[in-house]
């Protein structure tokens, strides 16, 4: 059943593995589940699920001991539901502790405890299974004939309230071991308090019992295939009809006048060519502030003040004795007492325009990481609450790739071809501005650039870049308008390619992230090019739509891309930042929930304004 | 002259007729205040004086430090090693010498976690430091072979090693496969990486804010004989327990 279960500390060592199920793991989901989950924050989550190369799916979970620095992983099959294992786990890190020694590296004894731990946790689960199927049974023969059309009708009514994945795996779980489905079937909620997925799916599929009471069992099974088939063709139904609604624009008709069809395109054939009319000059506005330091002040006058706050607004447990306790050090920290720090600190984030969502997840994983945690001597909770939390933001935003885009550039100047980046985003957050900045940068380090006009709908799109090129004296390459993106953007390559410039950055549209056939649109144009760097834009304004707007640009570019390997958002462009004075949180919510860097950040309106992102002075800001 | 001596001598009779005044409880008592308070300046004196006596082990995930600080300190890799999530910070006697009859001095090794997410842990650690391991793992080389570059080009910028000149040793790891990379191959690669990150990093104007300073001999190709502080390439296996190379620049650069 289960796969491994391992005991490493947070140093890197294993110190135990179970001799026991010493089966084979493809891939390395240990590793995986380190690298992107909890080094990236996302620790509060306890499932985690790994796809290994060779259709190997496994689901990983996992507790802490966060006093002595342990960490406890078990690993099965994700067609499994193993609901034991969240007990089995809690069960073996109260067992390990005592036995734990930091000395020591070989804790050949625990495999007794462990086979004990795991016979009893299994017994009690088969118990459970058993009290609910003489619960069930009783009631359920009169209510069968009943039961039919309803249960069908709140199937799908309690499935629709569960997210996609869940439907995902409800279709691929009908067709494999139905008999064990049978067996587990009720198995679900009652005393485990787990609050997995797993359990949830097995919620929907039985129905909950606080839905529809009892029913029999090979009713369900019969149910739930036809069930699943339904819900599975509504969903493809729901996207369908949203599709011919989007395809047919029709015109506005203002006025009474009749529409006129004539195409909108006023570009003047002549002013194509050459300089034009108006002489320009190059545009030489000093140094870009990309190469400029950035000084970061001191920050003993701000702890002071953190530290006023922090009491504040602490709740005041009994004030002689937290005195005392946080004097002597002795005492565990309990979710109890970190809440009301937390609650302050996640307030705190929010007000600096922190998506909530975020904000909430953050808090989790920090609380995650505390629990169980001794209070050092002469310590409060806020402090170390504070303390954890900066670290975890000064991880999140440290980047995970090198953002050193010179080296790239030299390195594809090496191979010969050009480096493409391509700006995406929303509408109106400033990717021509800023491509035009980016292309003034990169020329102060002489690096030849060319401009591929692909936002081919919007009117002025390429008169704009065309002027910015005039301006930069770079080469454009453009079509027009309503033109095929995606085609222009590799015709653009050639030509690039053909007359050696370097970099070739790609302007597109703007597109809202719920738009199916323009994110389709984007998805073609990537997988067809293949770009070096995809940018998102985004404007430091935004607010809790900034993680929609990430997952959703993500989750399309994966789903519509034809290899198995899709091109996700490599960077994030972060614009507007001068018009926010110190509500950094965008920054923040978008670099959690993609996990790209911020690779520059735009804060005003000509050339130079073009820096990096100081990560030191946005976490100082985001806790202040 | 004799003013001034009288002065003293009147100030020395007044003190001493002051003290007497004193009762004789009060007396002992600061006596022995001041004296048990200059014990424990002298003690913390030496107890805690900031002198350099760690040894970094650096170098990209997966590189093999975990294993390596392991066999320095047990002589076996014991059941195997995931990415580590914090560094691993123990004061010990190097496992081949702890049969050794002379008493040998315990040595203070660091291994930093290597994920880029955790770089800004090695800061921490580096001001204290009196040698660096840089930890590369010979195997799969190649295909890390820039980003390895780029950490050890920032690594060998930083102030710290610059201003004290700390030695670095780039260690070639898992050299008991047999496709492993020779140290020869591994450094002329290193250098040939360095060499161009130079020209793109000092292509920047005056200030790029990670790199504090400039290596090398600008004109020349880079090579790690320019470098002030010493750097030089050895070998070494985690996994087998060979590691003698690494035992040696380690008791080189620690004070006995």
């Amino acid at each position: 059943m289960l796969e491994q279960l391992l005991i490493f500390t947070r140093g890197g060592l294993i110190l135990w593995t179970c001799k026991e199920l010493g089966n084979a793991l493809r891939g390395s989901p240990i590793d995986t589940l380190i690298r992107s989950c909890l080094l990236e924050e996302r620790s509060a989550d306890g499932v985690f699920n790994y796809d290994a190369p060779g259709a190997a799916a496994y689901t990983l979970k996992w507790t802490f001991h966060n006093e002595l620095g342990l960490v406890f992983v078990a690993i099965y099959q994700r067609i499994l539901h193993l609901l034991y294992v969240d007990e089995l786990l809690y069960a073996m890190r109260q067992e390990f502790s005592h036995i734990y020694d930091p000395k020591r590296t070989a804790y050949d004894e625990f495999d007794e405890i462990f086979r004990q731990l795991h016979m009893e946790a299994e017994a009690r689960a088969e118990e459970m299974r058993k009290l609910k199927q003489a619960g069930k049974a009783a009631p359920l023969l009169g209510k069968k004939q009943l039961q039919g059309p309803s249960q069908r009708g709140v199937q799908q009514g309690g499935r629709k309230q569960k997210s996609g994945s869940n439907i995902g795996s409800a279709t691929d779980e009908d067709g494999a071991d139905s008999e064990k489905h049978r067996g587990l079937v009720n198995n679900s909620s009652n005393g485990h308090q787990n609050g997995t997925k797993e359990s949830i799916a097995r919620k929907g599929k039985e129905n909950g019992p606080p839905e529809s009471g009892a029913f029999d069992v090979n009713k369900l099974q019969k149910l739930r295939a036809k069930g699943s088939k339904k819900n599975a063709s509504a969903v493809i139904s729901k996207t369908s009809k949203e599709e011919p609604k989007k395809n047919v624009k029709m015109n506005r008709v203002w006025g009474d006048s009749p529409p006129s069809e004539s195409k909108l395109d006023f570009t003047n054939p002549g002013d194509e060519s050459g300089e034009g009319v108006v002489e320009v000059v190059s545009a030489d506005q000093g140094d870009s502030m990309m190469d400029k330091e950035e000084i970061v002040s001191s920050e003993s006058e701000d702890e002071e003040d953190d530290k006023l706050e922090g009491a504040k607004s602490s709740v005041k447990k009994g004030w002689f004795s937290s005195m005392f306790q946080s004097i002597s050090g002795n005492s565990v920290l309990e979710k109890s007492d970190l809440q009301p720090a937390l609650k302050a600190l996640k307030d705190r984030l929010m007000t600096k325009n922190v998506a909530e969502e975020i904000a909430e997840k953050l808090c989790e994983s920090v609380a995650a990481s505390l629990e169980g945690k001794k209070l050092g001597s002469f310590t409060r909770i806020s402090s170390t609450v504070q303390a954890a939390m900066e670290e975890a933001l000064l991880r999140i935003l440290t980047p995970k790739r090198s953002i050193d885009i010179l080296r790239d550039v030299h390195a594809a100047k090496e191979q010969g071809k050009p480096y493409v980046i391509v700006f995406v985003g929303v509408n109106g957050v400033g990717k021509s501005t800023n491509l035009a900045k980016v292309a003034y940068w990169l020329l102060q380090h002489e690096i030849s650039v060319m401009l591929a006009a692909c936002d081919t709908f919007r009117s002025g799109a390429v008169e704009q870049l065309r002027t910015h090129a005039r301006r930069l004296q770079i080469p454009i390459f453009e079509k027009g308008y309503e033109k095929d993106p995606a085609i222009v953007a590799k015709e653009a390559i050639q030509e690039a390619s053909r007359n050696k410039s370097d970099v070739v950055l790609v302007d597109t549209a703007g597109r809202m992230q719920d738009n199916e056939p323009l994110m389709r649109a984007l998805s073609k144009l990537i997988n067809l090019n293949n770009p070096d760097l995809v940018l998102f834009v985004g404007e430091a304004l935004v607010g809790n739509d900034a993680v929609d707007q990430l997952s959703k640009f993500n989750q399309k570019l994966a789903d519509l891309s034809a290899v198995p390997t899709a091109r996700l958002i490599d960077g994030i462009l972060l614009t507007k930042f001068d018009t926010i004075d110190d509500k950094v949180g965008a920054a923040l919510s978008m670099v959690y929930i993609s996990g790209a860097p911020v690779m520059f950040v735009g804060c005003g309106q000509s050339y130079t304004d073009l820096k990096k992102l100081n990560v030191k002075s946005i976490v100082k800001t985001l806790l202040k | 002259m004799e003013l001034w001596m009288h002065q003293i001598e009147r100030w020395f009779q007044q003190a001493e007729q002051w003290i007497r005044q004193q009762p004789a409880e009060q007396l002992y008592l600061t006596i022995a205040v001041v004296f048990i308070a200059s014990i424990l300046l002298i003690l913390l004196r030496s107890f805690n004086p900031s002198k350099s006596n760690i040894i970094v082990l650096a170098g990209l995930s997966g590189s093999g430090k975990t294993i390596l600080f392991y066999q320095l300190r047990d002589g076996s890799s014991h059941q195997g090693t995931v990415t580590s999530m914090e560094p691993n910070d123990d004061i010990f006697v190097l496992h081949s010498e702890v049969d050794k009859k002379a008493k040998t001095k315990p040595v203070h090794v660091v291994d930093v976690p290597g994920h880029s997410r955790l770089r800004p842990k090695l800061d921490v650690f580096l001001p204290q430091a009196a040698g660096l391991v840089f930890v590369v793992d010979a195997l799969d080389f190649l295909p890390n072979c820039r980003v390895a570059a780029e950490y050890l080009y920032d690594i060998l910028t930083k102030a710290s090693i610059v201003k004290k000149k700390i030695p670095v040793l780039i260690l070639c790891n898992k050299t008991d496969k047999v496709t492993a990379h020779s140290k020869e191959f591994i450094r002329k690669q290193l250098e040939k990486e360095i060499d161009k990150l130079r020209t793109s990093r000092t292509a920047i104007s005056t200030a790029d804010v990670t790199n504090e300073y400039t290596l090398g001999v600008p004109g020349e190709p880079f090579s790690f004989s320019h470098c002030q502080n010493q750097v030089t390439v050895a070998e070494a296996s985690g996994l087998t327990g060979e590691v003698s190379q690494a035992e040696h620049f380690i008791r080189e650069h620690v004070k006995p």
